[in-house]
């Protein structure tokens, strides 16, 4: 099959498939942004319980964790203008690129909104309730006292999530999107090296699975920097901080470590399920 | 263009037939992955040189790309890598007789591999150093101390992440298509390109995977129930 093994060639192909990165970063920021967004407004359903509309989201979560994506991606691709049709909405000559990062984003909402929730309800109830006693409102509290304790715990498993969504984006040339995978394959078939164009592409994808992961954790020890000159016991040797800094926050610990533990065993936020 | 509501039905049904496919391929990868795992699991946690850093580049390696990639990789290496072999010691085997299911098993249970070890080895790390402690002072070897003390109590602590990873290999086992391997995906494309009716296709294809992973957590409930009896607490 193909031609003979030539190292030289997969060298050759870096430079070719890295001109298609930004098709797949693109995907990767553009559902991101649409995971985002419906997953808050997927997640406050359930959070704050409201009757009707929890049932909703948890139908939406199972679904979008209990199919496979590239199943999502055709019944998008396929289905989504028949739809809107119905509606005299004519999504025909719509880009591609729009259904890829339409079924992305939507299955990066149910993720999103899993540890949304995982993660909020994590943070200690008399966090809220001190924040109350201060006199700050539901929305107040929310943002000011929850949501910087909640994104620290979060970032973890969203670094998880990004990596799956990158490694997911492989599936859209399924659907006829040029990107890394799909490029990988058209310079496979023109120069019969097929090993060497997906052994090329394989690293290129290895090293910005690598990269996101070395950022995310930066962005983790900067996010959980408030907890850091505590739990130098249980996190490893990290920046000791200043001593005296360190008894005036030892009152604290017990809670926030608490926090910690708890997020940890509660978060089952990985891919796959369809627990309702 | 209309939706046709009796016809979601009648690809329902011809769906129904290639489900054993799908199953096959993910009970395939998922207990192949589970040896390679434990293997790789095992090296990493006793930390033996050279062998453990093989393991680590190989999760790190297959946790970092698509499954896609090792699918076509393995597509169109193995057969190079195999009658290369063959022809050096002359055996009669040609790599064209390989079904092309095989290089979905090989291929998958690769990947599998790699995220099962990573489910294995935190479940034992979960178990307690005090457990084998307790089973070397009365007297059982290492591996009579791993077999009944360890491993029962690791798998009941990885078994939520284990259906996980068996609905993660369920669920990609859809990429199987690729290789031309028909799975439920392939079957739908195929029901969906005959009579032209992709969303309804894919509505019974989604609708089936559906159900296939709310059995597989459904199972798993009833085998933590069962697996976890030893871990209660109280008198009785």
């Amino acid at each position: 099959m193909g031609a003979p093994f030539d190292f030289t060639f997969v060298l050759d192909f870096f430079p070719k498939l890295a001109s298609t990165l930004g098709v797949t970063l693109f995907i990767v920021a553009g559902s991101l942004l649409v995971g985002m967004i419906v997953g808050i407004v997927i997640a406050l359903p359930r959070l704050y319980r409201i009757p009707v509309l929890s049932t909703c989201s948890k139908v939406y979560v199972s679904f979008f964790r209990g199919t496979p994506i590239l199943i999502q991606l055709f019944l998008f691709y396929y289905g989504l203008p028949e739809i809107l049709q119905l509606v005299q909405l004519d999504l025909s000559k719509a880009h591609v690129l729009v259904f890829v990062i339409l079924t992305y984003g939507l299955h990066t909402g149910a993720f999103m909104s899993e540890i949304i929730r995982a993660s909020v309800t994590a943070v200690d109830r008399g966090q809220v309730e001190a924040a109350y006693a201060l006199g700050m409102k539901g929305h107040q509290a929310f943002i000011l006292i929850v949501a910087p304790q909640a994104l620290g715990v979060a970032v973890p498993v969203f670094a998880n999530t990004v990596i799956a969504l990158l490694k997911d984006t492989s599936l859209a040339f399924t659907i006829g999107v040029m990107e890394m995978t799909g490029k990988a394959q058209t310079l496979g078939s023109i120069t019969q090296h097929f090993i060497e164009a997906y052994i090329a592409l394989a690293v290129i994808y290895l090293c910005i699975s690598i990269t996101l992961q070395k950022l995310l954790q930066l962005a983790e020890l900067r996010l959980l920097k408030h907890e850091l000159p505590d739990s130098r016991d249980d996190r490893g040797s990290r920046d000791s901080g200043d001593t005296e800094d360190n008894t005036a926050r030892k009152t604290f610990r017990i809670q926030k470590k608490r926090i910690y533990t708890r997020t940890a065993g509660s978060m089952r936020t990985e891919k796959g399920g369809a627990k309702l | 263009m209309k939706i046709d509501p009796s016809f979601i039905w009648l690809a329902f049904v011809q769906l129904l037939a290639v489900i054993p496919t799908t199953l096959m391929i993910t009970a395939v990868s998922v207990t192949a992955g589970f040896v390679i795992g434990l293997a790789a699991a095992i090296v990493r946690i006793y930390n033996i040189p050279l062998l453990s850093q093989l393991a680590s580049a190989y999760v790190t390696f297959i946790r970092g790309t698509p499954m896609l990639t090792h699918l076509l990789l393995i597509y169109f290496s193995l057969p190079v890598l195999v009658d290369a072999i063959c022809a050096q010691f002359g055996w009669g085997f040609k790599s064209s007789s390989i079904p092309m299911i095989g290089f979905a098993f090989i291929s998958f249970s690769i990947t599998a591999g790699a995220y099962m070890s990573e489910v294995i080895r935190s479940g034992l790390l979960a178990v307690s150093r005090g457990q084998l402690e307790a089973a070397y002072s009365v007297g059982m070897t290492t591996p009579q101390g791993l077999r009944r003390i360890v491993f029962p109590q690791a798998l009941a602590a990885s078994l939520p992440n284990l259906s996980n990873s068996v609905i993660g290999m369920l669920h990609g086992s859809t990429l199987a298509f690729t290789v031309s391997v028909v799975d439920i995906n392939a079957k739908a494309q195929i029901v969906a390109a005959t009579n032209w009716k992709f969303f309804e296709a894919y509505l019974a294809a989604a609708a089936i995977f559906w159900g296939l992973t709310f059995l597989i957590e459904k199972l798993t409930a009833l085998l933590e129930k069962r697996i976890n009896l030893y871990n209660r607490g109280g008198v009785a």
